[in-house]
């Protein structure tokens, strides 16, 4: 067999094969087997020659990208999605691939150092690495929508598909702003979560019917992901009779919020609700729990999980409310195997998103597995045609996407950091109770 | 919380700042008063600083905010702390001006002023691969004290700030003023060349004003983790540039100058954010800086060194 296998390259891999399988046929006892293979081996050397591509393709390796902010105030949440796509990828290889390929994966960081956290910037200029390498046939990630937004234009250019574990901005993958993110027309941009449509004013929904919240003043932290999904939870809130008392921008490089706290204490809201990501809204916590500590406070998935837990700490994360644009799993028996599995191998305890990244890889692994079977070529453009009609059961259920790459089920399930001493402070899983899932508008 | 109390509010908020920017633009001032360089490596002393001390915390067993002291063994620690920070740090800032720059006094052109901003990006490395870019929750072991005045709250966190922030400014201004090393650093400032003829030691006196401004921006270090509950690597770059503006709001090289600088500064951040909108802030500090130097260029409360250009 193993005779076939160096051959399908081409013929002058084909005849080192041959000489190199000269022992092994010795060992073997030149068995019919053997010969058999010798006469294979000849008429895929002839194959290759004669350029059927698909066949040698089979002997390859095909590359998969990962680009998440790996280095930054995201780090600790990006590294536990790295982790579960690692996973998928590392459990296909340990089984022989997917339709006959090796998966090797290109892990691109998009934190930087001047940013502080995710880099648009450098998301784009990771993308352009991976489009560049014919070989790279889909990508997972971005963690931020913000990375998103800068690598869509670069991916629909080159039909490269991405499913992102988290990013959840409805714009790039809202038809009307197509012309912006996916200018050729194809849906580019895959999620595992659903985006901040729902996110956002499923939230506001819960403040309204279970918090019975009546004024809301709204933040948000100036990023792509901040800005959209304080947007939609400020339209929803509204329409659902709380009043806005304000609206402010933080910079999330500044280290001083207590300017803006003091000026929302002056106008006493029943709440605040916070548009972003850890890096703003770790401070964030710190000075409001000392300004306004009996406010009722609430993110999104910003908030949520570990780089938000981990700098924010207790006390002063107590009581904030967190939503995850998904179905809440790692609590769930069906999962615990897995749960356990992950755990042993990274250290970490996994979060929500470390599952939605582990089904977006295993989504990526079934496009590549249908398309080789198919007996059509593994091009970027094909993994993206079959991951366009995924209809796969992970972890959280079975997947399927819309026209527009956007997940079917729009589940989003709401939590609130409690203090639990049977854990350490940073449990990511322990430190957060599960409340239920938000009402659908 | 009516409109005064929020107004009270937004006072002590701003000075509280203001008092972190003054400590900081001190350093700043004082190393442009004795060489006209300015000392960009001095952003991120300062957060090398915080580090330093809650490393130093760390180790003594205050992690997180759930070891709280009281009374003396506060005092105790937080003195202890403090000294050993700014003995770093100006540690830290002597080595740098005698390693990084002194080769380089009397280049002209920006070699010198280039060669801060390459060290500044090397102690930003160092700390961002050595601990992660995560936000650090800070080792604090105030206890939570505070005092209502109206509507408005004072902490105990915002006096012990502006305690040390005064005492270490009245501590400067009289070794400045009083000292035989501050009167050798005054004439180093005025003329080198006249200062060395009449047999000021040049080179140390450089090398005390790194230190000593370097000792600042670590004691303003400890101070920021300590009022914020935070440090990060990044904390280097909003609070260095607004602290640089202070300095060049009260006239760079004059000290009295940057501690005002630095509590006007403050106050506007508070004061803007409040009545216009927070994401202005930048907008409105930078303005008051143009619109300043324009009509004053030699800052608000002028330069301290007038025999010099």
């Amino acid at each position: 067999m193993r005779v076939v296998r160096g051959c399908g390259v081409g013929f002058g891999v084909c005849l080192g094969a041959l000489a190199d399988a000269e022992p092994i046929s010795e060992d073997m006892q030149m068995s019919r087997h053997t010969r058999r293979a010798f006469g294979a081996a000849a008429i895929l050397g002839l194959a290759s020659v004669l350029g059927a591509s698909s066949l040698s393709a089979q002997q390859k390796t095909i590359k998969v990208g990962i680009t998440l902010p790996l280095t930054g105030a995201d780090a600790e949440d990006a590294i536990r999605m790295k982790y579960g796509a690692m996973m998928a990828i590392d459990d296909a290889n340990a089984q022989g691939g997917v339709g006959g390929y090796k998966i090797e994966v290109i892990t691109l960081d998009s934190g930087t150092a001047t940013a502080g956290q995710y880099d648009p910037a450098q998301a784009a200029t990771n993308t352009k690495k991976l489009v560049a390498d014919p070989m790279v046939v889909a990508n997972i990630g971005p963690q931020m929508s913000g990375e998103g937004k800068a690598m869509t234009p670069i991916l629909s250019e080159a039909d490269l598909a991405t499913i992102t574990p988290s990013s959840t901005n409805p714009d790039i993958t809202d038809p009307k702003m197509a012309g912006q993110f996916k200018p050729k027309g194809r849906a580019i941009y895959f999620r595992t979560v659903t985006t901040d449509a729902f996110q956002g004013p499923n939230m506001a929904n819960f403040f309204t019917a279970n918090l019975k919240v009546k004024s809301i003043y709204v933040l948000d932290d100036s990023g792509a992901y901040g800005v959209g999904i304080a947007d939609s939870f400020q339209r929803q809130a509204e329409k659902n009779g709380i009043k806005v008392l304000g609206r402010d921008q933080l910079n999330p490089k500044e280290a001083d919020y207590t300017t803006i706290l003091t000026k929302i204490k002056g106008l006493k809201p029943d709440a605040i609700y916070y548009g972003g990501v850890a890096q703003a809204g770790v401070k964030l916590a710190k000075q409001a729990y000392d300004i306004v500590p009996d406010m009722i406070k609430g993110g999104g998935d910003g908030v949520h999980g570990g780089s938000f837990l981990t700098g924010g700490g207790f006390p002063a994360v107590e009581g904030w409310y967190s939503t995850i644009a998904g179905p809440h799993l790692t609590e769930d028996p069906a999962v615990a195997e897995w749960v356990k599995k992950y755990t042993q191998k990274s250290g970490k305890i996994p979060d929500d998103y470390a599952i939605t990244a582990y089904d977006g890889a295993l989504v990526v692994l079934d496009a590549i597995k249908r398309v080789a079977e198919s007996g059509k070529p593994v091009t970027r453009s094909n993994v993206r045609d079959a991951m366009q009609t995924t209809n796969l059961k992970t972890l959280q259920g079975v997947v399927a996407f819309d026209e527009n790459g956007d997940i079917k089920d729009r589940t989003v399930s709401v939590f609130q950091y409690k203090r639990n001493p049977g854990y350490p402070e940073d449990d990511v899983v322990h430190q957060q109770v599960y409340l239920g899932p938000a009402p659908q508008s | 919380m009516d409109h005064w109390d929020v107004l009270l509010q937004q006072v002590i908020n701003g000075v509280s700042l203001g008092a972190m920017y003054a400590l900081l633009a001190l350093g700043f001032t004082m190393v442009y008063g004795i060489i006209e360089l300015i000392n960009f490596a001095h952003f991120n002393v300062f957060m090398v600083g915080s580090f330093i001390a809650m490393w130093l915390m760390q180790t003594m067993g205050i992690v997180g905010q759930s070891h709280v002291l009281y009374g003396l063994p506060l005092i105790g620690l937080l003195l202890f702390v403090l000294a050993v920070t700014m003995l770093a740090t100006g540690t830290l800032g002597a080595l740098i001006e005698r390693y990084g720059l002194r080769a380089l006094r009397g280049v002209s052109g920006p070699a010198p002023m280039i060669t801060t901003i390459g060290i500044s990006y090397i102690l930003f490395n160092i700390i961002l691969l050595t601990t992660g870019a995560d936000s650090k929750n800070y080792s604090n072991p105030m206890p939570n004290v505070r005092w209502e005045i109206g509507g408005a709250v004072l902490r105990l966190r915002e006096v012990l700030l502006w305690a040390i922030a005064i005492a270490l400014m009245a501590a400067l201004h009289y070794f400045v003023r009083r000292t035989k090393m501050g009167k050798a650093m005054q004439a180093t400032a005025q003329d080198q060349e006249a200062a060395r003829m009449v047999g000021v030691d040049v080179d140390s006196i450089v090398v005390t004003t790194f230190f000593i401004g370097s000792a600042l921006a670590g004691a303003a270090g400890l101070i920021f983790g300590l009022y914020y509950n935070y440090t990060s690597f990044i904390i280097g770059y909003t609070a260095g540039l607004r602290a640089f503006t202070a300095a060049v709001l009260g006239g760079i090289g004059n000290i009295p100058g940057a501690m005002l600088g630095g509590v006007v500064i403050g106050l506007i951040e508070s004061l803007g954010g409040q009545y216009l909108a927070v994401r202005w802030t930048d907008v409105i500090i930078f303005s008051i800086l143009v619109l300043v130097l324009v009509f004053r260029p030699a800052g608000l409360f002028g330069s301290a060194a007038p025999s010099k250009s």
